[in-house]
């Protein structure tokens, strides 16, 4: 039981990175990728009115967070507070610049809107990567099963150790390119003219960068946290995510080599690219299972899944009601996408 | 400083009061737009489809500030009351859960159709999404209600070994009396938050000479559905939610009236100010025994104030509970009183000449969002010392690792955010109002964008209406 609701938690987290991460990734590269209004209104409108549903999977993870661990996610969110008010402050500003900057046409107005939106979420992008970066390393619990954290200590990752040190930095970069990368593909796909021309060029750019940068990170890691691999390599699941990210990778890179404007390569792309952060992701959470947040103080005080789930019946109750509510969320989406389908066109 | 939970509830209590300015219009709203796409879709009547066309905007406005305003609402539960979530989320996460998966996918998934898709979408799928984002609006309603219901009165839970709750009935968590009771009168309230919108629209145009043919449509069905929902406010539903208080929160109900002494014949205080230290009512104006009938049925049954309770159990500030009580049973009966003239003078046809009274209504809009307000203040401030009530203090709930200028800090920068977010709605929707509804689905100026290019709110200028 608790496996199950730790595999969906981390369903949840992963559905919400990899959707609202191609708005995120769209968003910071917005002043890049686009450089005049009707350009950069093709690129909201590429994010699309689905952007809050996107959005609304961290809420669902959340309330399931709450609901299956309350003890590891009173004691994460409280122990992140500052990064947590960072990153609803910036959903704050991002969702706000979507949704005024284009209620009327001022090219002040607008221009000051797109560089808020670039902004929020950049600043998103990075402080999701931070966050990744944490939960690898680990924070310092310590034996009340609490922690609270400096922005930065001596930069170690070791011992009493901050949100930022030269590991989650080195990992908030990697998530940030590749969450960049995800955004170009995505707007590679939806538009044509010159934000598709420019979108593939900086897709290719931002994944070479990306794939060339994962090892040095897998190496990072092996050094931070070693266990994490032993684990990944006893789980078959992880193998098995490890090798969704591979042929992503490689749908991926034959998608992006394809000769501009073919629709099936840019489809191909995408998936890849949806299947590398899945696979990514699902392999990082299958390695760090069951412990939810690692102490680098002491190993026996980590909060593991089995520490802090819910006991009773709650748990069994939930899971006949909530794949339910996730069918009807699919169901939403694909009424409501199939009548968004296809590409963004600005003057036909 | 030197008490952490009284800034950890000031944040909660300052970001929850902000936030639920929006959805309760939104829930007000939301089933006007139904109203009247279903209107239009039977008899293809343009003026209704005018009317959800341009109220849409507006709810578009409003529902974006209820997302972004309610986003901070849920991580709350766990950065500032680590406490409280750890000994109650294996219950209230339940529905905080159930409000992600069951309602927010819905609504979310259909705000940008209802809002922006009406040249895309067929009108059968435009009015279900209308639908689609009225019920998830309650739904989510229902959950966040049933979440709080928990609090004031527990029921469904059971305890771990280490003293922490547990989930254990779903049937009597989900259909808590309270809870039931509780939504009856908070969508009720929340519809009158939305015919007073409405009503207030349509006076302001009907004074100004202005979209005559739709002011006639708002202040209609606007003084209608305002006279069924203030009454409903007031019976059954806040009749019964006096009882429930009455029977399970005792202290509640006693400072809530001022009531410092017990017995028989008990009065309902109309006007006068709690003194706490000397435990009386100053200056009272009171009925007799029509308290004493409206919580328990007869004039004289007898109903305990606060001496009958230990201090302890007391709620912590009497006299904000007790002024916004007041401020909110007062408001409601006016609320009755307004819109029961409005719809009278509407049935004899005399509504658009009365101009005395389309003034009232233009200017009643803002005290619908002070009552509820007020109701609410009434709820968690009869429930204090409890967070869950009963069970646990406020006192255990904050995060003890988020120092009291930490909170400070994140409250100053909030509200900061904040204030620059209610000037930006204010100024929008301000623009929305002036420029009036559209009778016709114009053409596009400017790109044509097909579909795909509906965002939500980006290519205003290419929806139907072009402001500059």
């Amino acid at each position: 039981m608790i496996e199950i609701w730790f595999a969906l938690l981390c369903f949840t987290i992963i559905v919400f990175v990899v959707l609202d991460g191609w708005d995120i990734g769209a968003g910071a590269l917005h002043l890049i990728v686009a450089k005049s209004q009707p350009e950069r209104r093709e690129v909201v409108a590429a994010i699309g009115p689905l952007w809050g549903w996107n959005e609304v999977w961290l809420l669902a993870g959340g309330g399931t967070f709450l609901m299956a661990f309350p003890a590891i996610m009173a004691a994460a969110f409280s122990g992140f507070y500052l990064a947590l008010w960072m990153v609803l402050w910036s959903f704050v500003l991002r969702g706000i610049s979507i949704e005024v900057g284009g209620h009327f046409s001022d090219r002040m107005w607008q221009t000051f809107w797109d560089f808020v939106f670039a902004m929020s979420n950049l600043l998103l992008a990075v402080l999701f990567g931070a966050a990744l970066g944490n939960v690898i390393r680990g924070v310092p619990v310590d034996g009340s099963g609490r922690f609270s954290m400096a922005l930065f200590t001596d930069f170690t990752a070791r011992g009493h150790v901050g949100i930022l040190d030269w590991y989650t930095l080195s990992v908030a970069v990697f998530a940030t390119l590749l969450l960049v990368a995800h955004g170009a593909t995505y707007l590679r796909l939806k538009t044509v003219g010159p934000v598709h021309e420019r979108s593939q060029r900086l897709a290719r750019r931002f994944w070479l960068i990306t794939t060339v940068l994962f090892p040095l990170v897998s190496i990072e890691t092996w050094v931070v946290r070693p266990t994490l691999y032993q684990s990944m390599a006893a789980r078959p699941v992880a193998w098995l995510f490890a090798a969704v990210m591979v042929a992503g990778g490689w749908a991926l890179w034959t998608g992006l080599a394809g000769p501009p404007a073919r629709r099936p390569a840019e489809v191909k792309a995408f998936i890849g690219s949806c299947a590398v952060i899945v696979g990514l992701l699902g392999a990082a959470a299958a390695g760090v299972f069951p412990e939810f947040l690692h102490s680098t103080l002491s190993p026996e005080h980590s909060l593991t899944a089995y520490g802090g789930a819910a006991s009773g019946r709650g748990l069994a109750v939930a899971l006949v009601w909530w794949p339910v509510a996730a069918g009807l969320a699919a169901v939403y989406f694909v009424t409501v996408s199939r009548q968004f389908a296809g590409k963004v066109r600005s003057g036909v | 400083m030197s008490d952490p939970a009284f800034w950890h509830r000031l944040q909660f209590a300052f970001t929850i009061t902000y936030h639920y300015l929006f959805p309760q219009l939104t829930m007000g709203l939301a089933w006007f737009l139904v109203y009247w796409k279903w209107r239009a879709l039977r008899s293809g009547d343009e003026r209704y489809s005018a009317a959800a066309r341009f109220w849409a905007r507006i709810f578009g406005l409003n529902f974006a500030v209820g997302v972004v305003t309610g986003i901070p609402m849920e991580f709350q539960f766990g950065t500032n009351w680590a406490g409280f979530s750890k000994y109650a989320g294996a219950v209230i996460g339940q529905t905080l859960a159930m409000e992600g998966m069951f309602a927010f996918l819905l609504e979310s998934a259909f705000i940008g159709a209802l809002v922006w898709g009406e040249r895309h979408l067929s009108p059968r799928l435009h009015f279900l999404a209308a639908l689609g984002v009225a019920i998830g609006s309650w739904l989510s309603g229902y959950f966040i209600l049933v979440t709080n219901a928990f609090m004031q009165h527990p029921v469904g839970h059971a305890f771990a070994p280490d003293g922490t709750l547990v989930f254990s009935d779903v049937r009597a968590y989900l259909l808590n009396e309270w809870a039931l009771i509780q939504f009856a009168h908070n969508q009720a309230a929340a519809l009158v938050t939305g015919t007073f919108a409405v009503t207030a629209v349509g006076a302001f145009y009907t004074l100004r000479g202005v979209h005559l043919d739709q002011a006639r449509v708002y202040l209609r069905h606007g003084a209608f559905a305002g006279v069924v929902a203030a009454v409903l406010v007031a019976f059954p539903t806040g009749h019964a939610q006096a009882k429930i208080v009455a029977r399970y929160q005792g202290p509640a109900l006693a400072a809530m009236e001022g009531r410092f002494e017990s017995g028989g014949m008990a009065d309902i205080t109309l006007i006068g100010q709690p003194n706490v230290k000397e435990r009386r009512l100053d200056n009272p104006i009171r009925i007799p025994g029509m308290l004493s009938f409206l919580a328990f049925g007869t004039f004289h049954s007898d109903v305990p104030g606060l001496d009958a309770f230990p201090q302890e159990t007391w709620p912590t500030n009497i006299e904000l509970l007790y002024y916004a009580f007041h401020v909110m049973a007062g408001l409601g009966t006016i609320f009755i009183a307004v819109m029961a003239l409005a719809a009278l003078q509407q049935l004899r046809g005399r509504l658009e000449t009365t101009r005395a009274l389309l003034w009232v209504l233009m200017l009643a809009f803002p005290f619908p969002f002070i009552a509820n307000t007020a109701g609410w203040m009434t709820t968690e401030l009869g429930r204090q010392p409890w967070l869950v009530y009963g069970l646990f203090k406020t006192d255990q709930g904050f995060s003890d690792v988020v120092s009291s200028g930490t909170v400070l800090f994140t409250i100053i920068g909030t509200a900061g955010l904040y204030f620059v977010l209610g000037l930006l709605y204010l100024y929008l929707v301000g623009r929305e109002l002036l420029h009036g509804p559209d009778v016709s689905l114009a053409g596009p100026k400017g790109p044509a964008l097909p579909a795909g290019s509906v965002s939500v709110g980006r290519v205003l200028s290419d929806a139907p209406s072009i402001h500059d």
